[in-house]
């Protein structure tokens, strides 16, 4: 029973890791990065890359993956959706161009590193154990520094000046504007820090779950279905969202395991019934 | 005679916040009857409620005798209770002329079918719905406007479409949401005009206003709510001399309460 | 219409029946590509499948689900022709049905969503389809349904209507006929549908669903009306192409699928209703074209595509001179 709810609330740590990201971008640019799951693998890759192949200490290549990503989050914002944006008659023009986005990014990952499961050394050995309950260190590891990034991101939020920028910039974006933010700045920044989360999370990950070109499509899904719940745009809500999806699919795992797939279907039709009775979610924004 | 719209205990609470709390009055046919009250009294909820654009959590809302609060607001537009909207609610890509066609959509005798199949019934109706088009934009003097996209009207033509779309929901009742807003007084005065000929046609009407001056004007009845509660019901002259109200607008200057 | 207008459009939809039943066919028998039977039948039933997402996006919604209809569309006739013996022919109309009121049901709860959510809940209805087909007895699982027999004759009053497929020479021609059909009769009822006055109510609806609401529009069923037309084309899309195939697998459509139907939608651009002819055409050929840039099959696709995206935002055919530009008015003047 411990097992299945520490194991859920590790999970939840890092997808709420994710859902953050991605609903930063939404809240700020009424985005939604169908390109998220790729920023997470391409993370991955990069941390792979650089901890366990060029043998640089984790640290360097988290470093390195949360930079890359941000870079990339930062050109697409300025490039590629502000040119949409302001050019579009429909509003739906800028998912769109997120899905080409990730199908440039799928095929750019397959072929800078290959379409082979990877995978790194442990960054900590051995396993935690107290009393019936078994955590290998790293994920203890790992899940400490998400949450950590988590609590980092909210105090800036709070109580930085970019933060609170940001934050009217997603309430209101005229009247953030009239109030003198430079509404296009903190876009971009916005959009450079969502993905960098993204990439984080990659990064973290490769060192438990391996990583590869496949899983960003399904990594996608899941983090729309975490905004879904949690309500898009909202920090609480994303936070909420992952968290409750971790210990879904911990409880479900265990719990349906006999039953093979099922454990996903039952979540995903828990959330269609859920959302009908919900549209915003726990807490989102409304749309438009 | 009965009163055409009877509202009984209405009340709305969102979560802990109650917007409007146990509103009762009644509604005579025919009347010109305005909802006023300070900013954020609650009448524009009053509003939705009545328009069944938002269910109340307590009350209910009656219209000739049936109890609409809690339909959908398709439904309670089929039984005649129109409201129109804030100028910003129009159809973008329509004209003028289009957005009170499609408002029509109540008197069709055609099916969807017959819609889709451009059946005889279908063009007739469709004819017809042209001609009284045009009698209502010009009766509001829309006429010179009507193949105007809505989205290039300026703000006073936005106000009369949506009293015309209103017009032709056929209604028996009509709600005007702040139908004088950010009017200068000869604007206000054409509106004034425009709303008793609107009346004259037969319709009773419901306001929700800020302006006092019109509204002392033309109403035949006044509500006064404050922090969502009815604080007076009378004429005109009998809501100018309450206390109560005087209270509750403390602060605004004398000439707005048309004193 | 104005008669001058009205010539053209008769004689475009003309050139376009003629190249379509003769031009392209006379062309693949004289280069002996018959392999393109089978990439235009594909063309024309996804195309169809995007029509429908077309009309989603016409009520203003973000449908990425198609694919689920599609899956059960094909399902339903895979099942009827092999389990039932049901001819072919019947199960195509069974299948759009299906799916027609199966998308009520959904429907009904889930278009009050708007925006990303509603786009979110269709995304992962596509999954769920998926993983049913997997786990239902019904469907055969993982191993799918196969050797699914190829339609067979259609007879009236012992005329042979419509030959079996399986006496064909060239059985994908069959299949590019029927396919082809499918589509100009799809895409025929959808013009209609935009230019007749239930087609102005969905415009209605999408520009502002309060006002429709306060006008007596019943919003809630002319959302479900629309999108279960446009689940009935997903469906017929899917039958046709299982046939095609003669098999379906949990797999034959994906969350993929539903992805590129709406950008088949995008592409051609959401102002047209024949948008999604043209995008399916453009994106499915230029995918088949680029299979000769091997691996860099992907990256130069989607490269292309958001290179079309920021220089077309709203679609090829936003390029069309304005002359032609099918209108959304009503005509401009009354009789006197």
């Amino acid at each position: 029973m411990e097992q299945v709810i520490a194991n859920g609330l590790y999970l939840g740590a890092q997808y709420a890791l994710i859902a953050l990201g991605l609903t930063l971008i939404f809240a700020l640019m009424n985005v939604l990065n169908f390109a998220h799951g790729q920023m997470y693998v391409l993370g991955g890759f990069i941390t792979y890359e650089v901890y366990g192949l060029m043998k640089l200490p984790f640290v360097v290549a988290l470093l390195a993956s949360a930079l890359t990503l941000a870079a990339l989050g930062a050109l697409a914002e300025r490039f590629l959706f502000r040119t949409v944006i302001r050019r579009s008659q429909r509003e739906e023009s800028t998912m769109l161009l997120a899905a080409g986005v990730a199908y440039f990014l799928d095929a750019a990952i397959l072929l800078l590193f290959g379409e082979k499961q990877r995978g790194v050394p442990k960054i900590v050995k051995g396993v935690l154990s107290i009393d019936n309950l078994i955590i290998p260190w790293d994920r203890v590891l790992v899940a400490g520094l998400a949450v950590a990034f988590i609590v980092a991101f909210i105090l800036m939020m709070q109580f930085t000046k970019p933060g609170r920028a940001m934050r009217a910039l997603a309430q209101d974006r005229v009247a953030a504007q009239l109030m003198g933010v430079p509404v296009a700045f903190y876009g971009l920044v916005g959009f450079a820090l969502g993905a960098m989360l993204a990439g984080l999370v990659g990064g973290l990950l490769v060192t438990i779950t391996g990583v590869n070109s496949g899983i960003g499509g399904p990594i996608s899904i899941k983090a729309f279905m975490m905004v879904m719940i949690g309500g898009a745009g909202v920090v609480g809500g994303a936070i909420a969202g992952g968290f409750i999806l971790g210990m879904l699919e911990s409880v479900g795992l265990t719990v349906l395991h006999a039953y093979g797939d099922i454990t996903y279907l039952v979540i995903f039709v828990g959330l269609m019934v859920f959302l009908a009775i919900r549209p915003n979610g726990l807490m989102g924004k409304p749309w438009g | 005679m009965a009163p055409i719209l009877t509202v009984r205990d209405l009340t709305k609470r969102y979560g802990g916040l109650t917007a409007v709390s146990e509103v009762s009055f009644d509604v005579e046919a025919n009347e010109i009857l305005s909802i006023i009250g300070p900013n954020g009294a609650g009448k524009s909820t009053i509003f939705k409620l009545i328009s069944s654009f938002v269910k109340p959590t307590r009350g209910e809302v009656r219209f000739d005798g049936e109890v609409i609060s809690g339909l959908s607001p398709h439904t309670v537009a089929r039984k005649g209770v129109v409201r129109t909207f804030q100028e910003t609610t129009i159809f973008k890509g329509m004209t003028a002329r289009d957005s009170v066609i499609v408002a029509h959509h109540l008197r069709s005798r055609a099916s969807l079918a017959g819609f889709y199949f451009g059946t005889a019934t279908a063009r007739r109706d469709e004819q017809e719905f042209g001609d009284s088009a045009d009698e209502i934009l010009e009766f509001l003097g829309l006429g010179p406007v009507r193949y105007e996209l809505a989205s290039n009207l300026p703000q006073g033509h936005l106000r009369a479409l949506g009293i015309a779309v209103g017009l032709a929901a056929n209604p028996k009742i009509l709600l005007l949401d702040e139908p004088f807003a950010g009017m200068n007084a000869d604007e206000t005065a054409r509106a004034v005009e425009m709303v008793r000929a609107v009346r004259e046609r037969g319709l009773t009407l419901l306001l929700v206003e800020h302006d006092m001056a019109a509204v002392m004007k033309i109403s035949d009845r006044i509500v006064v709510i404050n922090f969502g509660v009815k604080i007076a019901e009378g004429t005109p002259a009998a809501i100018r001399a309450d206390e109560k109200v005087i209270e509750a607008y403390l602060g605004v200057e004398d000439e707005t309460i048309g004193l | 219409m104005k008669p001058a207008k009205n010539g053209l459009r008769v004689a475009a939809v003309a050139v376009f029946l003629l190249v379509v039943f003769v031009v392209v066919p006379a062309a693949i028998a004289a280069s002996g590509r018959t392999d393109l039977y089978y990439t235009l039948s594909s063309v024309a039933l996804l195309s169809i499948a995007s029509g429908g997402v077309w009309l989603t996006f016409y009520i203003g919604r973000i449908n990425i689900g198609q694919g689920a209809y599609s899956l059960v569309g094909g399902y339903v006739s895979a099942i009827l022709v092999t389990t039932y013996g049901v001819s072919f022919w019947v199960s195509l109309p069974i299948a759009g049905l299906f799916c027609a009121t199966a998308s009520v049901l959904v429907g009904l709860p889930i278009l009050r969503l708007r925006g990303v959510y509603f786009a979110m809940v269709t995304l992962i209805l596509t999954e769920v389809a998926r993983l049913a087909a997997l786990a239902l007895p019904i469907t055969g699982g993982a191993k799918g349904i196969t050797n699914i027999p190829p339609p067979g004759a259609i007879r009236i009053f012992g005329l042979t209507v419509v030959p079996a497929f399986d006496t064909f020479a060239e059985r994908n021609a069959a299949f590019y006929f029927l396919s082809v059909t499918m589509m100009v009769l799809a895409f025929a009822a959808l013009w209609r549908l935009v230019n007749s006055r239930l087609g102005r109510l969905f415009a209605a609806l999408r520009q502002n669903e309060d006002l429709a609401s306060s006008m007596g529009l019943n919003v809630p069923m002319l959302r479900v009306l629309a999108y279960a037309i446009s689940s009935f084309l997903g469906g017929v899309g899917g039958a046709i192409f299982v046939a095609i195939a003669q098999s379906i697998y949990p797999s034959s459509f994906t969350v993929n699928d539903s992805v590129n139907f709406m950008l088949n939608c995008f592409l051609g651009g959401l102002s047209y209703v024949f948008g999604p002819m043209l995008g399916t055409l453009v994106l499915y050929f230029g995918w088949d074209l680029l299979f000769q840039a091997g691996e860099y099959q992907l990256l130069i696709y989607s490269g292309v595509m958001i290179l079309l995206m920021l220089l077309l935002p709203n679609g090829l055919l936003s390029l069309r001179p304005p002359a032609i530009r099918p209108s959304l008015r009503m005509p401009a003047k009354r009789t006197s």
